[in-house]
């Protein structure tokens, strides 16, 4: 006897046989509909769940409940991709199977399209976990529903301001989330981001923390943001010993004595290999550990450190943890490559000012005859609003466009492709060398041609511009569609 | 003789939540475009503000906690501030600027908190967030010209019967969703929730500003022509885009 079918007979009585047959229905009506979009070519990744728990509201909680470990959920701004893909990774090497939504459909509806397509046509499932990315402001909701066992979040930056309005409300939807979480379970969170530290209410949740311990050289673009320059106890002026990006850094309050935590996992030490990984230093937990990443980016050690506190958290040993993580790839669109005959395509996902800062500082060091291509779109999964463009230092481009064999062609496309035109004019771009077009699939393939033999056409898009650009790909015989990711 | 002006960037640090930094890109640009000596002079809270030397005021929008800190510091300098605006100093104020510049804004607690009171308009906090693209029909042009932006705010803001507003709302909120009134203009100052950033895909707005900065200083405000063929597509583009029912479907969101 199934699971589900022990649940319905367990309580007895009408209703709950009517509300048992209301369950398989919304599991069987969203299993059909992710056949159908996945006939159409595309994902089925958030129509599927949206219908379905309109149907049966609680069926994420249902599907949840049956995972035989349990369900971990990754919030924040950014670096949730990359560390819940880290993570799950870790997870299927230990041995556990594991349910991901991972095409970044991190709404409710996304997980509950993820579980709905693990299930059987019965609605059991059977995986040990699911690990689920969530968009901050859906975060309370996710965790009210599925019941993590462990929560990880990455940090708090201006992003998509149309749809939560302003940092201070992201931060509250990141508090009520972890309120709501299970006695027992614990928390994983950024010690060098202000904004999650002073998050109070603990109870009895353990709260593990990770952060940076090294010396960067100092931030030198002056408009990365600092979205948070007060202390979020009291308001007064936060003072910095150091800045690694943004706001994240060493930092304590001079009037009220809000200060960073000594992070329970830190990372020492970098150094860099001759193959261009980066030997890490860490210490986790008080014993002394060395990974090779092959993750470029500051951005990408705060990724590993979370991925690897949830893991041991979860304890899972750590030579497997460690195995994983030196094997890690970058993840899913936030800076993939492919062979594209004598050519290369590197993309990256932008979608605020903080993350496409790191991209563009990252894909500048590399040297190199190159081209580069910024699809813009204002969907919603990318934020309507576009304002958030011109508080990234596109100026950098122009700096390296005077160097010659550096940028030959920059295009811009999108839906918003004449506004980021806009912005390389005021960055101080060549416009001789800016190609406008605004229908993605063209523009990669003018882009494509204008790329030299043996160089690397750059791709940054935003998130609703990356799916058309990796459909586009597709059609031309290269990567696989993206819900067919490990 | 190099023209020169100086534009006073109040609270840099605080107020930068929507792309203000496009703002101000803008007006030094299109001021270096035309060999006109612009300088940006960042303003700090404590800081002391002659405003004897500010030939354009620019304030940009804040998130809540660090609006109210300017406010505090702000209120200050209130009797300066006023006699700057009574003899002529532009000043362009952008989103909880806006609102700032008011006579009060009530909370949703029903507390009042006091504006500066250098516009005749008050602020009630909503629940339901006012957020889309938008487009008004501006009149300090003759013909009106149109400016685009975007707009995402709480508050609802009402004029008093004798201020104008910065245009009427062809597409969009405005300043409440009721009036189709959007921003205002009380002698040099102008007051809008519109964002995106506003100025790059306005240049006329820009050179509006960058022609009563050089006036207030008293130096030639004749701005040659540019070649603004992006600028223009991009707001062309932005009017279409306000006016699909792709963006009008979703622009009701609380």
């Amino acid at each position: 006897m199934n699971a589900v079918h022990k649940e319905a007979t367990k309580a007895g009585g009408l209703r709950n046989r009517l509300f048992q047959v209301k369950k398989t229905g919304a599991v069987i009506i969203g299993k059909a509909l992710i056949a159908a979009t996945r006939l159409l070519g595309r994902g089925g990744t958030t129509l599927p769940g949206r219908l379905a728990i309109r149907i049966k509201p609680d069926l994420a909680e249902l599907l949840a409940a049956r995972l035989l470990k349990g369900t971990l959920v990754v919030t924040g701004t950014n670096g949730k991709t990359t560390t819940s893909a880290l993570i799950k990774n870790i997870l299927i090497d230990a041995g556990y199977s594991c349910i991901h939504n991972q095409s970044g459909s991190n709404m409710s509806w996304g997980v509950a399209s993820a579980l709905i397509s693990s299930a059987s046509w019965g609605g059991a499932i059977a995986a040990d976990w699911a690990l689920m990315e969530a968009d901050e402001g859906a975060f309370p909701k996710i965790v009210q529903d599925i019941r993590p066992r462990g929560v990880v979040v990455t940090n708090i930056f201006r992003d998509q301001l149309d749809r939560y309005g302003e940092i201070d409300r992201i931060q509250e939807a990141i508090g009520r989330g972890l309120q709501a979480l299970a006695a027992g379970s614990f928390q994983a969170i950024n010690a060098d981001d202000p904004s999650l530290v002073s998050i109070g209410g603990l109870g009895d949740k353990e709260r593990l923390t990770y952060g940076l311990e090294i010396e960067l050289a100092e931030d030198s673009f002056q408009n990365t943001g600092r979205d948070l320059k007060t202390c979020p106890i009291c308001k007064k002026e936060l003072t910095y010993e150091r800045i690694y990006f943004a706001h994240l850094g060493h930092y304590h309050c001079p009037s009220c004595n809000f200060r960073r935590p000594r992070p329970d996992v830190q990372l020492t030490g970098v150094a860099s290999n001759p193959d261009g990984s980066n030997r890490l230093e860490i210490n986790a937990f008080g014993r002394n550990l060395s990974i090779n990443s092959p993750l470029p980016g500051t951005y990408n050690y705060y990724n590993l450190l979370a991925a690897l506190t949830c893991s041991l958290a979860l304890k899972i040993p750590e030579k497997q943890v460690l195995r994983t993580l030196e094997a890690a790839n970058p993840s899913f669109g936030r800076m993939e490559s492919f062979a594209i005959g004598d050519k290369v395509l590197v993309m990256a996902l932008i979608k605020n000012p903080v993350g496409a800062n790191e991209v563009l500082r990252t894909i500048l060091k590399t040297a190199g005859n190159s081209t580069l291509l910024v699809a813009v779109n204002d969907k919603i999964a990318d934020g309507t609003d576009v304002s958030w463009l011109w508080d990234v230092d596109f100026e950098q481009l122009a700096a390296v466009l005077t160097v010659p064999d550096r940028f030959s062609a920059t295009f811009a496309a999108g839906l918003r492709a004449w506004d980021m035109a806009v912005r390389f004019k005021y960055a101080g771009l060549d416009l001789t060398k800016v190609q406008v077009e605004e229908k993605t699939g063209a523009a990669l393939r003018r882009a494509l041609q204008a790329t030299p033999a043996g160089g690397t056409l750059y791709v940054l898009p935003t998130y609703t511009a990356m799916l058309e650009i990796r459909r586009h790909l597709n059609r031309m015989g290269y990567g696989r569609p993206y819900w067919e990711d490990r | 003789m190099i023209r020169q002006i100086n534009i006073y960037h109040l609270y840099p640090a605080q107020l930068n939540l929507y792309g203000d930094r496009g703002n101000m890109l803008a007006l030094s640009r299109r001021a270096q475009w035309r060999g006109i000596d612009l300088r940006v002079i960042p303003i700090e809270p404590g800081d002391q503000i002659n405003f004897e030397q500010c030939d354009l005021l620019f304030m940009g929008g804040g998130q809540d906690s660090d609006q109210l800190l300017v406010a505090a510091d702000l209120k200050k300098r209130r009797p300066e501030m006023r006699r700057a605006v009574e003899a002529g100093m532009p000043v362009f104020a952008v989103c909880g600027s806006f609102q700032l510049l008011g006579n009060y804004y009530t909370a949703v607690s029903g507390e009042k908190i006091g504006g500066l009171e250098i516009l005749d308009l008050y602020t009630e906090a909503g629940n339901k967030r006012l957020t889309g693209n938008a487009v008004i029909n501006c009149p300090l042009w003759q013909p009106a010209k149109t400016l685009v932006g975007f707009e995402n705010h709480a508050g609802k803001t009402y004029l008093g019967p004798e201020l104008q507003p910065l245009g009427t709302v062809l597409n969009g909120f405005g300043n409440n969703g009721l009036d189709k009134k959007e921003g205002a203009v009380y002698k040099n100052v102008i007051g809008t929730y519109l964002h995106g950033s506003l100025l790059p895909k306005n240049p006329w707005l820009t050179d509006y500003l960058l022609a009563k900065a050089l006036k207030h200083r008293g130096q030639d405000s004749t701005l040659r022509e540019l070649v603004d063929s992006i600028e223009i597509a991009a707001h062309h583009r932005a009017i279409h885009i306000a006016g699909s029912l792709r963006h009008r479907m979703r622009s009701t969101r609380a």
